[in-house]
């Protein structure tokens, strides 16, 4: 049953993420102006900030999934936390990669111990132990209940890392998009504009990806199911 | 409540007592906190830094690193012959084993930091004497948070396949607030700076301390569970 509806909804998702990178893209690379002070180097934001806001979206959702997993003890949740963990990582990955290309021009340095740089690094850290830990536990409940006990430790540091960092250091340029002067204040409109794209294209991705993750978890599973059946029953 | 404390108390005492009749956990941690007091001393200079600036660090750090130790051991020390089972199978609380170990660690780990300090002075020729009394409430929220975080890692990294290298890949990364805090607490008091002048670190701190003691009492259950 859930299956037919994955397969109805895969291909208009699939087709929908395919249009907004389109656009994302042609965004990014033809209409936006180029910035004044940095240059061409500066369209790596449109790509850099959505995987940061997917990064932090998809440790949100381990988070929660871990607590539904906790409390409900259905698989589902298991399933749902690891997918979201595992594209997570992947982004945040992409935020610690774009963000030194950019710096490095600007700055002058690839990396510089800064609040936000160290809080990404010490949570992408937090992500691969959450990884690391899925590999080395049989699967089970076991591993489950586990992951799902770092998955919420590990969301809970995060305000801490980032008050410690923050008072540790901070050169990072302060975020324009969200400001005290309002939503957008600090960018041209078309800048803004590009941005918002972008992240749709990447919030898009994220939950394509979800989707296709979860699908091969289930497949795993029901291959297990059919192995034991056939192989252990007789 | 009170039926509470004994089983608390008794599980500390349980371990206490194992831990003086073999002393096999102290002479390793201390040993391991001196031996990465002494490669910091080899890799960073003491006649060209100054003492007071990289001192804080390799303080934390040797704390840290022989602390996982100490960790390490509290759990694994159950697995053998099936100690968990026994443990788990008497009518105590959960959250009684996990209060049981984090004190017992709080203890070994206070211990070993007790006899790390002197060490630290004569090393470092730095002197903490004037300023032990604020020195002390900084090491021992820090432990703490060290304890209530790696008591409940430790727990669930016992039972797995790579147990001693995933409780520090698992514990490092959480603590660094931990770490940042307690290490710039304790250059600000070598400095001469009164406690006052650093009551936001004080703060997080203890927030950490008291997230992760909730959240350990909220998910022991799920964790030391067969």
């Amino acid at each position: 049953m859930n299956g037919e509806n994955n397969d109805d909804n895969k291909p208009v998702l699939l087709w929908l993420t395919a249009a907004a990178f389109a656009a994302a893209l042609y965004a990014i690379f033809f209409y936006v102006p180029t910035e004044r002070t940095e240059g061409v180097v500066q369209r790596i934001m449109y790509f850099h900030i959505p995987s940061a806001w997917i990064a932090f979206f998809a440790f949100f959702i381990v988070f929660l999934c871990s607590i539904l997993f906790l409390w409900k003890k259905e698989r589902e949740w298991d399933i749902y936390a690891m997918a979201s963990a595992e594209i997570g990582v992947l982004f945040c990955s992409l935020v610690l990669v774009t963000g030194p290309i950019w710096a490095k021009p600007i700055w002058g340095t690839w990396w510089v111990w800064d609040a936000r740089l160290t809080s990404t690094l010490i949570l992408w850290l937090i992500y691969v132990a959450y990884l690391m830990l899925r590999i080395h536990t049989d699967p089970g409940s076991m591993r489950a209940r586990y992951a799902a006990v770092v998955g919420i430790v590990g969301f809970l540091d995060i305000p801490i890392i980032h008050f410690s960092v923050l008072w540790w250091r901070t050169f990072h340029p302060q975020p324009k998009m969200i400001s005290a002067q309002g939503l957008g204040a600090g960018m041209a409109p078309s800048m803004v504009g590009a941005l918002l794209i972008s992240l749709t294209a990447f919030t898009l991705l994220y939950f394509l990806l979800m989707g296709q993750r979860i699908n091969i978890e289930k497949l795993k599973d029901e291959i297990d199911r059919l192995k034991k059946e056939n192989l252990y029953s007789h | 409540m009170n039926r509470y404390c004994n089983q608390v108390l008794a599980l500390v005492w349980k371990d206490l007592a194992i831990e003086i009749k073999t002393k096999e956990l102290f002479s390793s941690m201390f040993i391991f906190a001196a031996l990465v007091i002494l490669i910091f001393i080899f890799s960073a200079d003491l006649s060209v830094v100054n003492a007071y600036d990289v001192g804080p660090g390799i303080l934390w750090v040797a704390f840290v690193f022989s602390g996982a130790i100490g960790l390490n051991r509290s759990f694994m020390l159950e697995k053998e012959n099936g100690c968990l089972q026994g443990l788990m199978l008497t009518p105590a609380d959960r959250t009684a084993i996990y209060f049981g170990k984090l004190i017992s660690n709080l203890v070994f780990l206070t211990v070993m930091e007790t006899f790390i300090l002197p060490l630290f002075m004569i090393f470092f020729n730095v002197d903490l004497l004037p300023r032990l009394g604020p020195l002390a409430l900084v090491i021992f929220i820090g432990t703490l948070g060290i304890c209530a975080l790696g008591t409940l890692l430790s727990s669930l990294a016992s039972n797995l396949k790579a147990r001693e290298i995933m409780l520090p890949i698992l514990l490092y990364p959480l603590l660094v607030p931990v770490v940042i805090g307690s290490v710039r607490m304790t250059s600000l008091l070598l400095a001469g700076k009164p406690l006052s002048s650093m009551i936001n670190w004080l703060g997080l701190i203890a927030c950490f301390d008291i997230i992760y003691i909730g959240v350990s009492i909220m998910t022991i259950d799920h964790i030391l569970e067969e």
